[in-house]
């Protein structure tokens, strides 16, 4: 049976889960649920997800939701150790980041994107859009630093799945006007563009 | 002996805590972040580039992020306890973990501001009825979830029970009115009878 995404493709976590196939090479069928396509809170998807968000997968009847658990799952039931390595340690150092993204770095843009990438008119507060801007930039930073010691991708020399979390959001950051000048982020997004998953989720997927 | 960098009153530390428990490793935890400061210095950054709160340092090495944490220890020393080996199934109790992180968390967060800490900008009565009425449509989710089942992934304890348990434990504690929940209320009773529970969340909460 193939495997089926419930979610539409300008969500930044269906991208991750549509990239995450790419690295995989794994087929599958997409449906559009959620923003202007069908509502999240019809009975048909909540029975897939009670949380009503998207991504959900159903990968031959194992329905998974949340976009990381999805990419985690999808990396481990293919054995690709190089995505998220089996032993405890490595593959902690790549949850973490991938947390940390879910968390207090997706929240640092949100203001700022809805301001003013998607004229949201509930987020106009000019102050509070500079707010996120700057904590974004501050937490683009970490990250910079981070490729810096880590050498070339967020967890090592290799690409991981913190990749996939990360460099969905730095792609989001460069859609933003007067951006710090970071190296080490600038070389790390042209590395990712050398990726076909990431040229079509990523740099052609929208912001 | 592993040792747990932060203040016991953080949902984030008592995580970490309560998983050390919950697998039987004895740890040392060492005061920081919120009235302990620390987070800013030199030495802190060093462990953890975002500055936060906790930090678990096992020999040379140190991670940060709860439910990775939480999700480290289950694996490296919960194989014959709350470790699940089977990738599908320990996927139904990682997206809750995730919810946790990005939903509940979130949600409760300004609450426990405005009603406990009394954080300057959280107190206002709009503002705590706002975080709510959010919070009531998540926990309205959490005892769906668990009215036909005990543990949250199902019959066994695991780790999302841990994330979502430490959330539990303050919507259960924090001095508001709540809807009657009573497969939650059920689920959070048996999971404050465990010991290592008890010892991971203090009363009255802070």
């Amino acid at each position: 049976m193939s495997l089926r995404i419930y979610g539409y493709a300008g969500s930044i976590n269906v991208r991750k889960v549509l990239w995450c196939c790419a690295e995989l090479g794994l087929p599958f069928e997409r449906e559009d649920w959620a923003g202007p396509f069908r509502s999240t809170s019809e009975p048909a998807f909540l029975a897939l997800n009670p949380v009503g968000l998207v991504p959900v997968i159903d990968d031959g009847g194992a329905v998974i939701w949340e976009s990381n658990a999805i990419i985690r799952y999808l990396a481990t039931s293919r054995g690709r150790e190089d995505l998220l390595p089996a032993a405890p340690l490595p593959r902690a150092q790549v949850e973490m980041w991938m947390d940390w993204q879910a968390s207090d770095f997706n929240n640092s843009w949100r203001v700022a994107f809805q301001g003013l990438i998607r004229n949201n008119p509930d987020h106009r507060d000019p102050n509070a859009i500079l707010r996120s801007l700057d904590t974004c930039s501050r937490m683009v930073a970490v990250i910079d630093a981070q490729l810096d010691k880590a050498g070339g991708y967020i967890c090592g020399g290799s690409f991981t799945l913190a990749d996939i979390a990360i460099g969905l959001s730095i792609h989001r950051w460069r859609s933003f006007p007067d951006r710090p000048a970071l190296a080490n982020v600038d070389r790390y997004y042209e590395r990712l563009c050398e990726r076909a998953g990431f040229r079509t989720y990523g740099l052609n997927g929208g912001p | 002996m592993l040792k747990i960098w932060g203040r016991l009153s953080s949902i984030n530390v008592q995580k970490v805590v309560w998983a050390a428990g919950e697998v039987g490793q004895a740890f040392e935890r060492i005061d920081v972040g919120g009235p302990f400061g620390g987070l800013d210095t030199p030495e802190f950054r060093a462990m953890n580039p975002n500055g936060q709160i906790p930090v678990l340092e096992e020999g040379d090495f140190r991670l940060w992020e709860s439910n990775s944490i939480v999700r480290y220890l289950a694996a490296r020393h919960g194989t014959a306890s709350i470790w699940e080996a089977d990738v599908a199934r320990r996927a139904e109790a990682e997206r809750w973990m995730d919810w946790m992180l990005s939903e509940l968390q979130p949600a409760l967060a300004p609450v426990l501001w405005g009603v406990v800490r009394k954080v300057p900008g959280y107190t206002e009565p709009k503002v705590i009825a706002e975080g709510m009425k959010r919070a009531e449509t998540l926990m309205a989710i959490l005892e769906a979830q668990l009215a036909d089942r005990p543990f949250l992934a199902g019959e066994r304890f695991g780790v999302a029970d841990i994330a979502v348990g430490c959330g539990a434990h303050r919507w259960f504690n924090m001095p508001v009115e709540r809807a009657e929940r009573p497969a939650v209320r059920r689920w959070y009773e048996a999971l404050f009878a465990r010991p290592a529970a008890e010892a991971a969340l203090p009363l009255p909460i802070a």
